[in-house]
Parts: structure tokens; C-alpha cells; sequence
């Protein structure tokens, strides 16, 4: 495969595909911390819900 | 099931257990999947060690289609059924869906290039997976346009039902116009036309690619739930300091 023509063409899709899913996970890891951040320091500043449970 | 984590803080319990597993399944599954697609399956006659391409191009469409169609279901469960999940869903699965879409369409020009000579062509299948692309364009900056998360959600879920009809477009284009795109050779009537030995890769990468797409859908939809408690509390909190200062 190291000889194919074409492997310019299959490395950048695997790059490609590399690049868009760790986009995706990083960008729902960092949501999920800036939420949960903010939630805390609501919840700590005494903002409560009344159906609040420690489901978190 | 469906009653019992239509319940949030339910859902959310039910993510924290089942995120890891879904994620760490999906990538093994993957993983032996493309190692099956480099190391063991051979190149194919006509394409060479361009075939290696489409062992993520076509797990790519596939959900590019599935996330549109599970948008669909869950706008369904927001008109219809007024599910407290269902808009969360809809719009947790609205980037996902667009960055399948997105890698389907860059990943197949890059496998078009080199076997038709073209980045690009106005073609069926590939005109009605642009437009598929662009319709999650539309729902998500729908989904940004409005303060309220309710009003979005049913302003979205009209949009993504009346995308919908793209779907069927999508999938039997190559059936009804005359494509360049090949077609179907895996799901068709009369069983599939590829060899068993690039079969069994393709398959195992997209069951892979599903999970851990299953996966991000759920940590999505745990991330919104967030944001909408965060908005809750932000508002019950402006709202206090708005009564201490009238009183």
C-alpha cells in the first residue's frame, strides 16, 4: 500500500476522520465541563431546584 | 424503558453507567474493524488501495442518514407526544449528524478524486447528501436563533420532519437518476455484492462508529440537560434578586 499512487488520497481521509470526531469529543467534553462548572457555582451560590436529587 | 428515562435526572444516572461502556465497545469494534480493513482485507481489482477509503466513507453516510433519521423520531416525540427527552435528543444529535455528514462528503471527494477524476459532481447522491448537510446547517443555527429551548425545539422539529423527506432521496437516488455514484452494494434486494473478506471490516467498523456515535448522542443529551438546569437556576436566581430589590 506504501507504493500506491493514491495514498496521499486514503491518508488525508483517515486524517480527516481523525480530525472530525476528536473535534466532536473534545468539543462535548469541554460542554460538559462548562456546564457542570456552571451548575456547581449556581448550587453553591444556593440555587436549587425543587426536584433536585444527586443524579449528577 | 421509554417512560422510565423519559424522567432527566433518571437519564442522567443511566448516561454516567452507560457512557464509558458504549464509547469503549464502539472503539474496539472500530479498531479491529480498520485493522481487518488494512491489514487483512485485499485491495479491490478495479479501485487498488483506494477501496481503503471507503471502509470510513460508507459507515460515514450510513449515519450521516441514521442521525437524521433519529432527529426525525425525536421531533416526532416533541409534536406529538410532548416527551421531556425528545427535543434534547433531537438537538444533541444535530451536530453529530452534520460532522458524519460533513466526513462522508470529504472523504468521499477524496476517494472521487483519484477513481473518477473529479472532487466533485453534481450527481443524485451526492447533491442530496450536500443537502442533507446543509438542512443540519439549518437546524442548528434554527436551534441557536431562540432564547426559549422549548419554542426552538418545535420551531426545529418541524424543520427536521420536512427534511425528512430528503431522506428517501438520499438513500435511492442512485436507484431513480442515472448516477456516477455506484449503486447500493451492501443493504439491496438479492444480498450483498462485496466479497466476504472486505464485508466483514465494513460492517464491523460501522457497528463501531454507531456506538460510539450512541455514545456522543448520550453525552450530547446529558450536556444539554445541564445547560437547561443551568438556564433554570439562572433564571430563578435573576428572578430573587429582581424580588429583593422591588421589596
Amino acid at each position: 500500500m506504501m507504493d500506491d499512487p493514491h495514498l496521499g488520497f486514503i491518508v488525508a481521509a483517515y486524517l480527516a476522520a481523525i480530525c472530525i470526531l476528536i473535534g466532536l469529543v473534545y468539543w462535548i467534553v469541554t460542554d460538559f465541563r462548562l456546564q457542570k462548572k456552571a451548575l456547581e457555582e449556581l448550587e453553591a451560590a444556593g440555587a436549587r431546584r425543587r426536584s433536585d436529587g444527586d443524579l449528577r | 424503558m421509554n417512560l422510565t428515562f423519559a424522567n432527566p435526572s433518571r437519564f442522567l444516572a443511566f448516561a454516567r453507567l452507560a457512557i464509558p461502556w458504549v464509547g469503549a465497545l464502539g472503539a474496539v469494534l472500530a479498531g479491529i474493524g480498520f485493522y481487518g480493513a488494512f491489514a487483512l482485507a485485499p485491495a479491490d481489482y478495479q479501485q487498488g488501495e483506494t477501496v481503503r477509503i471507503i471502509y470510513i466513507h460508507v459507515p460515514a453516510a450510513w449515519l450521516s442518514t441514521a442521525c437524521y433519521g433519529m432527529m426525525a423520531l425525536s421531533s416526532i416525540g416533541t409534536l406529538v407526544w410532548r416527551h421531556p427527552l425528545a427535543d434534547v435528543s433531537a438537538k444533541a444529535m444535530a451536530p453529530i449528524g452534520a460532522a458524519f455528514t460533513f466526513l462522508c462528503l470529504i472523504t468521499g471527494s477524496l476517494w472521487g478524486r483519484p477513481m473518477w477524476g473529479a472532487w466533485w459532481v453534481w450527481d443524485a447522491r451526492l447533491t442530496s447528501v450536500l443537502v442533507l448537510f446543509l438542512m443540519y446547517c439549518g437546524i442548528l443555527a434554527l436551534w441557536n436563533a431562540y432564547e426559549d429551548p422549548a419554542r426552538a425545539g418545535r420551531a426545529a422539529a418541524v424543520m427536521t420532519l420536512v427534511g425528512a423527506i430528503n431522506l428517501p432521496i438520499v438513500k435511492f437516488s442512485v436507484d431513480w437518476w442515472n448516477t456516477l455514484h455506484q449503486p447500493a452494494s451492501v443493504f439491496r434486494m438479492g444480498g450483498s455484492t462485496i466479497d466476504a473478506s472486505m464485508l466483514w471490516p465494513l460492517l464491523t467498523v460501522a457497528l463501531g462508529l454507531t456506538l460510539v456515535m450512541v455514545c456522543l448522542h448520550m453525552a450530547a443529551m446529558r450536556n444539554e440537560i445541564l445547560r437547561r438546569r443551568v438556564r433554570t437556576l439562572g433564571l430563578m436566581a435573576a428572578s430573587r434578586e429582581t424580588q429583593g430589590f422591588s421589596a
